[in-house]
This record gives structure tokens, sequence and C-alpha cells, in this order.
């Protein structure tokens, strides 16, 4: 074998290995939707170019996000009952390497925090029930790179208040 | 035969490991439905880990945040609030109170205000001479938090974590500068 035919053939098993992770990703975030969907009766809402915005993302790597996806159910008239009830269907359905890290539960909401850690990147995913509206979103990124982009004092807040309760005055703009 | 006993003797250390864990009282959990509020954080050492990754290492609070979480086993912090007095009882904290009565736990300060209702205990688990562990009890009349910290942790530093977390911020300086039986007020 040439040595061009060897890198053809390393950078399309490359290729197919990132591509498997990947959908095995979108896969466990599809069936948190399909629970969610299941539950409500209802489908989440379309998004236009919502693809092209992930390419971007999964190219540029803005603030070391590699991957996005977003799944929102809008225009719903939900009581507590509800609310509680969309909350335990996450539950059940995040399996695999999703831990639960913060967990708030109002009367009228939801909020449910994952942590899944995935080699060097990490996979973040917030869901929120409320009366009115659900939304899930997941993201992998970067801790490290995340970091660089905000210690260039880019004067947006990114996942510190996520996970400290105060705000932090090393993001705030100098004027 | 002597795998049987290496089972036994791992089994056994494994119980003794399990036994000095504190453990969050599964009877809370019914509080929830009482609740207005209830706030759950569970980091166990991989999350912590993985949470320390997100803090920077030059920003100077990320960065002694970070150095206390290196050393730490888990943070678990239950907290509920509630619409009117009296919706939760002491029977529902007893079972947390009771690990807290083994000899490797002390309280180190007792706050209690007559006048809001408030009582906030911190106790510390000693290994071998140094803490291992760090336990919260905050109860008012329409809130109660629970916050265990599993790990190497001086008191000091519970100051720099209140406000992370989901820790609640204490409002003392300095905690074992306290009696060590505990201090009302």
């Amino acid at each position: 074998m040439k040595a061009a035919q060897k890198i053809a053939v390393t950078v399309a098993a490359s290729w197919m290995l990132s591509s498997a992770l990947l959908q095995g990703a979108e896969r466990e975030f599809n069936d948190i939707v399909h629970a969610v969907s299941d539950e409500l009766h209802a489908r989440p809402l379309s998004i236009p170019f919502f693809g092209l915005i992930n390419f971007a993302t999964s190219v540029a790597h803005p603030a070391g996000v590699k991957h996005i996806d977003l799944a929102t159910f809008q225009d719903l008239d939900l009581d507590e009952h509800a609310v509680r009830k969309i909350g335990e269907a996450i539950q059940r359905s995040a399996k695999g390497g999703w831990k639960p890290f913060v967990q708030v539960q109002t009367r009228n909401q939801t909020v449910i925090v994952y942590m899944h850690a995935d080699s060097a990147d990490c996979r973040l995913l917030v869901t929120a029930a409320e009366a009115d509206e659900v939304t899930l979103v997941e993201v992998k990124l970067n801790p490290e790179a995340l970091q660089v982009w905000l210690d260039g004092d880019r004067g947006v807040k990114g996942l510190g208040p996520v996970l400290n309760d105060q705000e932090s005055p090393r993001h705030s703009q100098p004027n | 035969m002597i795998a049987i006993k290496i089972a036994f003797f791992v089994g056994l250390a494994l119980g003794q490991l399990s036994a000095q864990e504190l453990k969050m009282p599964p009877n809370l959990d019914h509080l929830a439905a009482k609740a207005t509020e209830v706030v759950d954080v569970t980091l166990d050492a991989n999350l912590l880990q993985l949470a320390g990754r997100f803090l920077s290492d030059k920003d100077a609070d990320d960065a002694k945040v970070k150095k206390i979480i290196g050393g730490l086993r888990g943070i678990y912090v239950k907290s509920f609030e509630f619409e009117k007095p009296g919706e939760y009882q002491d029977s529902d904290v007893e079972p947390f109170r009771s690990q807290l009565r083994s000899p490797a736990w002390s309280r180190i300060v007792g706050v209690r205000s007559q006048k809001s209702g408030e009582n906030s205990e911190v106790y510390v688990k000693t290994e071998g001479g140094k803490i291992g562990g760090l336990a919260i009890l905050s109860t008012e009349p329409k809130q109660l938090t629970i916050v265990s910290i599993e790990g190497s942790i001086d008191p000091d530093q519970l100051n720099e974590l209140g406000g992370h977390f989901g820790i609640p911020k204490l409002g003392t300086d300095s905690p074992h500068k306290a009696s060590k039986s505990g201090k009302d007020e």
C-alpha cells in the first residue's frame, strides 16, 4: 500500500470513528427528546438553519464548543404536576454516562444540569421544564479551550455561573 | 479458600469505608413534594474533577476553589424552601444527625438565633488526625439545608467554597475559631 493510500485510509477511519461517536451522542440526545415528546404528545419546534450553525460550530469551535444540540417545545400549558412529570421523564431517559449534578425544582419549573466526561471533552446537558416551555440543550465542549476564551477578556459570561453561585467581576467590561 | 478470604476482607474493608461516608437521608425526598423550591447538588469525585476544569487558574477566586476541590471526594447539597413554617420536622433530619453522633464526627460550630429561629451547625470528621469530611446542617423555620463535603478540607476554606456549588455562605469568618463544643447565641 502506498503512503498516500495509507493516509487516505487513516483519515477515512478517523472520520468514520468520530462520526460514529458524534452519532452516538446525538442518539442519546434524541432519546431524551423523544421521551419528552411522548410525555407532552408534542413535537419540538423546528429551528431553521440550525444544522448550518452546528456545522460552523464543529469547524470553528467557538469558545471551545464543538457540538450543540437544541430542542425546544413551546406554547405549552403545563400544571405543576405535569412539569414534575417532564423532569421525571428526562431523568429516566438520561442514561449512560450522564450524571445530574444540579437539580432545581420549584412549583412551576424543573431544571436539571447533567455532565458527561467524554475523553478530553465534556458534554453538558441543560434541561429546563416550565409551564409554557420545555428546553433541552446539549453542548460538547473543551473546558480548557473555554477557559482560554474567557481569559481572553471577551466580556461574555461562560459556564462560570453554572458552577459559581456568585458573579465574578473578572468578566465585566471596563467602561 | 484464599480467594474467599480475600473477598471477605475486601468486603469488610469496603463495608467499613461505606459506613464512614455520610449519607443523605432518603426520607428527605418526601419533603420535595411540600417544598416550594428544592436544590440538589451532587458532585462526586469524577464530576468534581470535571467541574475543576471549568475554573480558571488565572482568576484568584477560581484558583482557590480549584485548589480546594482538588482534595475533595464529593460535595452533596440538599436544600428545601417551604412556603410556611412547620413543613418539616426534627425527625426528618434525625437520620442525618445520628450519623454525626459517631465518634469520628465533632461539632465545631453551632449558631442558634432565638429571634429568627435559625440554627446552623458545622461538623468535621477526623481521619488519622486530619479532617476527612465536613457537614453543615442549617435549619430555618422555612428552609432546610444539608451539606456534606467529603475529603480533605480545612474549615477555613469553607468561606472560599461558600457561594459555590450550592454551598450556602455561613457568614462566619473562621469556623474553627469557635469553641469545639459549639457556640450558641
